[in-house]
């Protein structure tokens, strides 16, 4: 038997090997044939292959000589994460031009992973085309590191057919709430997400927001505040007074819009993409939702959390290669493109321009509509040190919102990590 | 008698029904149409989520992956470990007790412990992301498995085997080689069996060494089985599926040798 | 030859045999371990390359560190419930394996499904039981509403359950060898005298049961201290980390923030306890040894 074993084992192990060692030879292949070969690591647009793959050809086509390679990235933004911290630690050069994710820019920057952008994209020329949020994310001290590429925006939906119209301040959304729930009993009210994870910080920062709050002050991150504690003394008294269900805490994205596309909630915090399911065929929602601003505590419109990928250039790489790799971002960021990535993958543009596009406004009327909600997207806490303490946050906010501690307690004790974890305290 | 029998009866319905339950509802969930599945049941069913694990993702790659490196683990793991085994049971050296003491107290380390230093060293010889330098901390559980395994066996093997085979004129090695290791064949065989199992289902070192979608083993694909905000039950119940029959399948077959095997290390001490 | 001489080829060639085991057990064992205690010593956070000696710095805010003694608190309470759940219910389970019935194979095979399933993979199919809306158990109970994984004095018992389902098969074969190695003459002798079953039960099987069990529970609890892949898909921690094992924290710290230094103290820390609970139970065997 273990003779009829050990062929099998072995010829797996060939099979595995050889799958190896193909991949690892893609490092040293510089330049195949005379053409530079450009790689583009990216996340999946899940959507159809061909408008994407035009587009990238079309970039070949102007620039002959040029190979373009493109590489997945892991779709879980803390997994790509780890993997540019692994191998831009490393000073890999494998690959040239690469997405981060809104919160990383500062830190990437700081690290020397990402070149200076800032003769190819002046800080300036941005803060004209682009909305205002994803500038501010990608501009770190006066530089610009990175092109917006797509974004996405914290939103309201709320059903139509069930309250009078989208509610303005917190106290309007729990009254609308209750209402429903007084003519429709079993119905929930607001849905989110409480899981602890980087979506829950999403809706903390937009909650402190809408107290009027900030989380940053003089480039320190600054949470022991009392709009900090308002803004979760607010989120846990929704679970608490049962205009959420206590089943918030478990929810990432997923959740909360399966129950709000039952027809089981009045209203729902999430991403644009859960726009597109609630208007399938099959779903008992369709037509009847809304979307809107989130509320706030006086009445203005409030702030979403801004999410989203951006392109940078990896800083390893040779003068000539980045300037292939800067003409990339620029083809991959044009007007062009950026229609390319709203109309066929539903990614919202950056561009502020492409809100009044007429072939936008037509082909994905929706996406179009977003304007006023993306101009008013604010990234989170933006420095270098973001990574290294949001894990922090989201336990400390996630004991505030499951009742574990109160607000109080979990800012002060969140306060200290963090002021230990970015060298504050010493 | 009738009482006991009931007894026993109901004690194996629900055994059974914990045991296998949640492995046959996942299955059903594998063939439940992706719509349906907030309804009590479905209407009929199909094998879409199949279609779009197989073929609408890398994961038969996935699974390539996950067999390279089990196989790799495995045949390291033995040729190193059978040669130690075999002086652990036969012959006469200081420090046994402490070798094997050493490499009972090594596999129970918590891999949390060297997960920082280890991806510093595959860092520094170039191995990070890399599917052979995951072999490399496997041995961290697989060598001591083996070593335990390994050496009962080779302990059962009658003391007058060796002494015969040293008379004749061979050397101890020479002894391992020609007459010692043939008949231990069927110990070797349950080592892998069990290495390749342990290495097949680690999910911490290869969570934290690859990073490369492309490189991912079975757990690790499975565990970050999620388009960007879904999460689609239906086909990661169909990767499941797809990826523990084969596992399953060993298993069985080869129940009696995972058993001995699970049990030599430790009851036989 | 002299038979000396021959002894003394022997050891030397058995030193041979077993160099390649040592020294790969002491590349991947030994040096990282105290690799890991040196990197304890410093603040080294990967992103930006900052890396200094602080001295016992990280473990100074490790002794105060709310989070750590939580993380510790949970391990400890996952490893007690779940490893005595395991043995609860693994001990009949090896009595019944050890009886002849009609479908003792069946069950046999069927306890090696969950042990077969790689951890990963049964954490992800509990959490899809475990869904607060279209899971099984919900389903069971009668459209219940029960948030297993998000309510706080739920999710770590629900980790407990998956690890229970995982392991119980495996301490239920220690037990059933142990079960098998007890001879049949004591059974018969104590049926002479008429004793019940119960009785039996209490003073022969127990007793001569005891080393096998206190090797699963040695076992068992190292294996269940180290708990990470469970709890990693289950939770990663959540809600309010009231889920966060020692692995997972330190895992955390190293992986996603990319702070080696406080990382390698936390997972030294890890190291540690595991040393001491292997340390206490040694002790006790080695009692139950010297008893018998």
């Amino acid at each position: 038997m273990a003779r009829s074993l050990v062929p099998v084992l072995a010829l797996a192990l060939v099979v595995g090997l050889q799958s190896g060692c193909r991949r690892g030879s893609d490092e040293t292949r510089g330049a195949a044939g005379g053409r530079t070969r450009l790689v583009l690591k990216y996340q999946p647009l899940w959507g159809p292959p061909g408008p994407f793959h035009e587009l990238l050809s079309r970039f070949e086509q102007a620039n002959p000589g040029v190979e373009l390679v493109t590489e997945a990235l892991p779709n879980a933004s803390d997994l790509a994460h780890q993997f540019f911290l692994t191998s831009l630690e490393g000073r890999a050069r494998d690959f040239d031009v690469l997405v981060v994710d809104v919160v990383w820019v500062p830190e990437f920057a700081r690290a020397g992973w990402i070149a200076d952008l800032s003769e190819a994209f002046p800080p300036a020329r941005l803060r004209e085309e682009f909305l205002p949020g994803p500038v501010e994310a990608v501009v770190v001290e006066g530089r610009t590191y990175a092109v917006p590429w797509y974004l996405d925006v914290g939103i309201l939906y709320y059903r139509t057919d069930l309250v009078p119209r989208a509610p303005r301040t917190y106290a309007e959304l729990e009254r609308f709430a209750r209402e429903a729930r007084e003519r429709e009993p079993g119905l929930q009210g607001y849905v989110w997400q409480g899981r602890q994870y980087e979506g829950l910080s999403c809706n903390v920062y937009e909650a402190l927001w809408g107290h009027g709050g900030e989380a940053m002050e003089g480039g320190r991150v600054l949470l022991d505040t009392k709009p900090a504690r308002e803004a979760l003394t607010y989120l846990r008294g929704l679970i608490a007074e049962g205009v959420s269900p206590g089943t918030v805490t478990g929810f990432s994205e997923e959740e909360a819009r399966r129950v709000f596309q039952q027809g089981r909630a009045v209203f729902m915090r999430n991403w644009p993409y859960a726009w597109a399911e609630a208007q399938k065929e099959d779903s008992p929602i369709r037509g009847k939702v809304g979307i809107a601003p989130l509320p706030t505590v006086d009445g203005e419109p409030g702030s979403g959390a801004l999410g989203g990928w951006q392109l940078a250039v990896n800083a390893h790489v040779s003068p000539e290669r980045r300037r292939l790799a800067e003409k990339l971002i620029a083809h991959l960021t044009s007007p062009e493109a950026n229609r390319v990535l709203a109309l066929h993958y539903a990614r919202n543009p950056p561009r502020t321009a492409l809100y009044e596009d007429s072939r936008l406004k037509e082909g994905a009327p929706f996406i179009a509509g977003l304007r006023e909600l993306v101009e008013r997207a604010r990234p989170r806490p933006v420095t270098p040190y973001y990574n290294l303490i949001s894990d922090v946050l989201q336990s400390e906010f996630s004991a505030a919102v499951a009742g574990l501690r109160t607000p109080e307690e979990a800012l002060r004790r969140a306060q200290r990590q963090v002021d230990h974890l970015t060298g504050e305290a010493e | 008698m009738r009482r006991g029998g009931l007894g026993t009866a109901l004690a194996v319905v629900a055994f059974l029904t914990f045991f296998l339950g949640p492995f046959l509802w996942q299955v059903l969930t594998s063939l439940w149409p992706d719509g349906e599945l907030t309804r009590p049941w479905p209407t009929h069913l199909t094998l879409e989520s199949y279609a779009s694990v197989l073929w609408g993702r890398p994961f038969l790659r996935v699974v390539a992956n996950s067999l390279g490196v089990a196989a790799l683990t495995t045949v390291f793991c033995l040729t190193v470990g059978a040669a130690a085994a075999f002086a652990l049971a036969k012959l006469e050296f200081r420090g046994r007790g402490v070798l094997l003491g050493a490499a009972l107290g090594v596999s129970m380390f918590p891999p949390i412990a060297t997960v920082s230093p280890l991806y510093l060293i595959l860092r520094a010889v170039g191995l990070r992301d890399s599917l052979v330098g995951l072999a490399l901390p496997y041995t961290t559980f697989a060598l001591p498995l083996t070593l335990w395994v390994l050496t009962s066996f080779f302990r059962q093997l009658p003391d007058e085997l060796y002494r015969a085979a040293r008379v004749d004129g061979c050397t101890p090695f020479q002894a391992f080689r020609r007459v010692l290791l043939p008949l231990a064949a069927p110990g070797l065989a349950t080592t892998a069996i069990l290495v390749f199992i342990f290495s097949w289902n680690e999910f911490l070192y290869a969570l934290t060494f690859l990073t490369t979608p492309e490189k991912r083993t079975v757990p690790v694909a499975i565990s970050l089985f999620a388009s960007e905000y879904r999460e689609p039950w239906g086909e990661i119940a169909a990767a499941s599926v797809v990826a523990t029959l084969p596992l399953v399948a060993l298993t069985l077959l080869f129940q009696r040798r995972v058993v001995s095997g699970l049990t030599a290390g430790a009851v036989k001490e | 030859m002299s038979a000396r001489g021959s002894l003394e080829r022997e050891r030397r060639q058995a030193y041979w045999l077993v160099a390649p085991s040592v020294l790969v057990l002491a590349a991947v064992a030994l040096y990282p371990i105290l690799a890991a205690v040196w990197l304890s010593l410093h603040r080294f956070i990967l992103v930006f390359g900052e890396r200094r000696f602080i001295g016992l710095g990280n473990f100074a805010y490790l002794s105060g560190d709310a989070r750590f003694w939580s993380a510790l608190g949970n391990t400890a309470y996952f490893t007690v419930v779940a490893v005595t759940v395991e043995l609860v219910l693994a001990v009949p389970l090896a009595l019944l394996l050890q009886r002849a019935f009609p479908g003792r194979g069946l069950l046999r095979a069927a306890v090696l499904v969950p042990w077969a399933i790689p951890t990963v993979v049964s954490a992800r199919l509990w959490a899809w039981m475990f869904n607060p809306d279209s899971g099984l158990i919900n389903r069971l109970l009668g459209g219940q509403d029960i948030n297993w994984l998000g309510a706080p004095g739920y999710a770590l018992h629900a980790a407990i359950l998956v690890d229970v389902w995982k392991t119980t098969p495996f301490v239920a074969l220690l037990v059933l060898a142990g079960l098998q190695g007890i001879p049949e003459d004591l059974y018969k002798a104590a049926r002479v005298d008429g004793a019940s079953s119960w009785r039996t039960f209490r003073s022969i099987t127990l007793p001569l049961l005891k080393p096998a069990l206190l090797l699963a529970l040695l076992f068992r609890s190292l294996d269940a201290f180290r708990v990470f892949d469970a709890i990693y898909v289950l939770t990663e921690g959540g809600p309010a980390n009231t889920t966060e094992t020692l692995s997972i924290y330190a895992y955390k710290t190293l992986m996603r923030s990319g702070d080696f230094g406080y990382g390698s103290a936390l997972s030294v820390a890890t190291f540690a306890c595991v040393v001491v609970l292997a340390v206490v139970w040694l002790r006790l065997l080695g009692r139950a040894e010297e008893g018998r």
